[in-house]
């Protein structure tokens, strides 16, 4: 009785902690499964060897800028009969500008008609300038060509003068030279165009303030609307930049060249200062990165802005983000902005260990869970019924009859108590329930046998069990 | 990555073997105490037989060759035929027994 008594208190406790076991046996899998799984992904992982993942995402999509003017242009055989009644034709829009005198030295006693037109013409239109026979050099925008050839700024000067200030005197000079004279030179001098002049004191006064209270200026004729402030923060940091957007400069007189006076007056601080389509860059690390976003921004869009009449907002946005992308290609050493490191990079190195833990966890309680069957199943076959109670009960009423019995009813009583010790061991070892409760039913029909025949009432196991347990 | 190789590979060895012998083993062991069970219940059977020959007042060679059968079947320990057969055999000359000593 007190066996049973004792034992009974830990199967409340014991079935729960088992359960416990099991569950975080199959966690512990799952998540070797998982890593196992992770790991096997990551090894078709391609290595990225960029510095940094720019997030600039630029594209510039034929026409969809607004940079086709949608001039109409005269008919082709027009065209003709204007180039064969004057040398030089300029259509209305038209943008370049040049030293004529010389152009005029250069064109010398040749018979050289050019041809200008507005910048920003369709495909078919820039066929039809094409099939104009008898212009010798065609100037659309500040795209030069003639003949076979097409004259391409060779320097920053050089793109300076052509999208800074239209000027395509340079170029112009090359390309009659070797049209009309056969000329081997293939590289322009710079040109000398109208030069550029410090900004007068009030110029500069009005600037200022514009950038003072807003960080931009636009002058008249600018087409910049606003300072881009995501590109801005991408290309420059949280500190961000001034702008100053200037129409292009007319030739006939030195322009103000506000970079270095505004570098002066805002030190330390990014400015940029656009002319027409040409960038210049003022300020922290300008030495490091200026020329080099110049030079791959001009050399790669330079064709474009030169024969297309992209907005100033355009240009700038394609700026930045080439200077992004510079930035975040580490060429100089600038601190990149806060990108959330990936956690699979990081947990990679450390995945075989913690699976090699998981995978011992679930050793560990695999052991645990074959140790403890014999003790698990004993208390779940005591919790489920009461065959402890009862072998007890039955056990109990043999005592008792055993002082009552006669020879005839002995060995009944033996097999009964033969029977109760079998069913006590089964139920020892932990033995499946069903046996128990047969031998239980083998004792109980033999102690009925002896409850029947001995004399006193009430020791018949169904009489005395019922009133043990009432 | 080399030697990382080779605690996948050791661990994915480990895992399945855990796995299978937790799913075995209980099986095995649960098959081993059904026989327990039933050479436990058998030898109950063969004890309650003798008991019974014991208080037999007249003898039965029927039953007494039951029994034998029983316990030589018993010593030789097989498998859970040869422990329900004993069981049965021992049963049957108990009844015997019992039926001839009058009930």
């Amino acid at each position: 009785m007190a066996d049973s008594a004792d034992s009974s208190v830990q199967p409340a406790r014991r079935p729960r902690v088992h359960a416990l076991v099991e569950w975080l046996r199959w966690l512990v899998l799952a998540a070797a499964v998982v890593m196992l799984v992770v790991f096997l992904v990551a090894q078709g992982q391609r290595a990225d060897v960029r510095y940094g993942q720019s997030p600039a995402t630029g594209t510039i999509a034929e026409g969809s800028a607004g940079e086709l003017t949608g001039e109409t242009l005269p008919s082709v055989q027009q065209l003709t009969a204007m180039l064969a009644a004057n040398r030089v034709v300029r259509l209305p829009g038209s943008v370049a500008q040049w030293d004529t005198d010389q152009v005029a030295r250069a064109i010398g006693g040749a018979d050289v008609r050019i041809l200008v037109t507005p910048p920003g013409l369709s495909e078919q239109q820039r066929e039809e300038v094409d099939s104009v026979d008898n212009a010798t050099v065609r100037v659309i925008g500040t795209e030069v060509s003639g003949d076979i050839y097409q004259v391409a700024p060779g320097n920053l000067a050089d793109w300076r003068d052509t999208l800074g200030r239209a000027d395509v005197t340079s170029a112009l000079v090359l390309l009659i030279n070797k049209v009309a004279h056969g000329s081997t030179v293939t590289h322009a001098g710079s040109g000398t165009g109208g030069g550029w002049r410090d900004p007068t004191a009030a110029e500069l006064t009005t600037v200022a303030a514009d950038l003072r209270s807003t960080g931009i200026h636009a002058s008249n004729g600018a087409t910049l609307s606003a300072a881009p402030t995501k590109a801005t923060t991408q290309a420059f940091g949280a500190g961000g930049a001034l702008y100053v957007a200037l129409p292009t400069a007319p030739l006939d007189a030195p322009a103000p060249d506000y970079g270095p006076a505004l570098g002066r007056l805002f030190p330390d601080t990014p400015i940029v200062v656009m002319y027409g389509d040409w960038i210049e860059y003022q300020g922290p690390h300008a030495a490091d990165f200026a020329e080099l976003a110049a030079a791959s921004f001009y050399a790669r869009f330079g064709d474009r802005l030169s024969a297309y009449a992209y907005s100033q907002d355009q240009v700038l946005g394609a700026y930045l983000t080439t200077v992004s992308g510079i930035r975040y290609a580490g060429l100089f050493d600038r601190p990149l902005p806060y990108r959330p490191a990936d956690p699979l990079r990081i947990a990679l190195p450390a995945l075989p260990w913690l699976f090699a833990a998981c995978v011992l966890a679930f050793l560990a309680l695999s052991v645990r869970s074959l140790r403890r069957p014999a003790a698990a199943s004993r208390s779940l076959s005591r919790r489920g019924g009461g065959d402890d109670a009862r072998l007890a009960g039955l056990t109990a009423l043999a005592v008792e009859v055993s002082g009552l019995t006669g020879a005839h009813t002995d060995p009944a009583l033996a097999r009964a108590i033969i029977q109760l010790r079998a069913a006590r061991e089964a139920l020892d070892e932990g033995l499946p329930r069903r046996r128990v409760r047969d031998l239980l039913d083998g004792a109980d029909r033999e102690l009925d046998v002896v409850g029947r025949r001995i004399e006193f009432r009430g020791y018949r196991p169904a009489e005395y069990l019922r009133g043990r347990l009432a | 990555m080399s030697s990382s190789w080779l605690v996948w590979l050791i661990g994915c060895v480990v895992l399945l073997v855990a796995g299978l012998a937790t799913a075995l083993v209980p099986r095995r062991r649960a098959r081993e105490q059904t026989l327990e069970g039933a050479w436990l219940a058998a030898h109950a059977a063969i004890d309650s037989a003798t008991v019974s020959r014991d208080a037999a007042t007249t003898r039965s060679v029927d039953a007494e060759q039951l029994l034998a059968r029983a316990e030589a079947i018993s010593s030789g320990r097989g498998g859970r035929a040869a422990a329900r057969e004993a069981a049965a055999l021992a049963r049957r000359a108990d009844h015997l027994w019992q039926a001839a000593d009058g009930g």
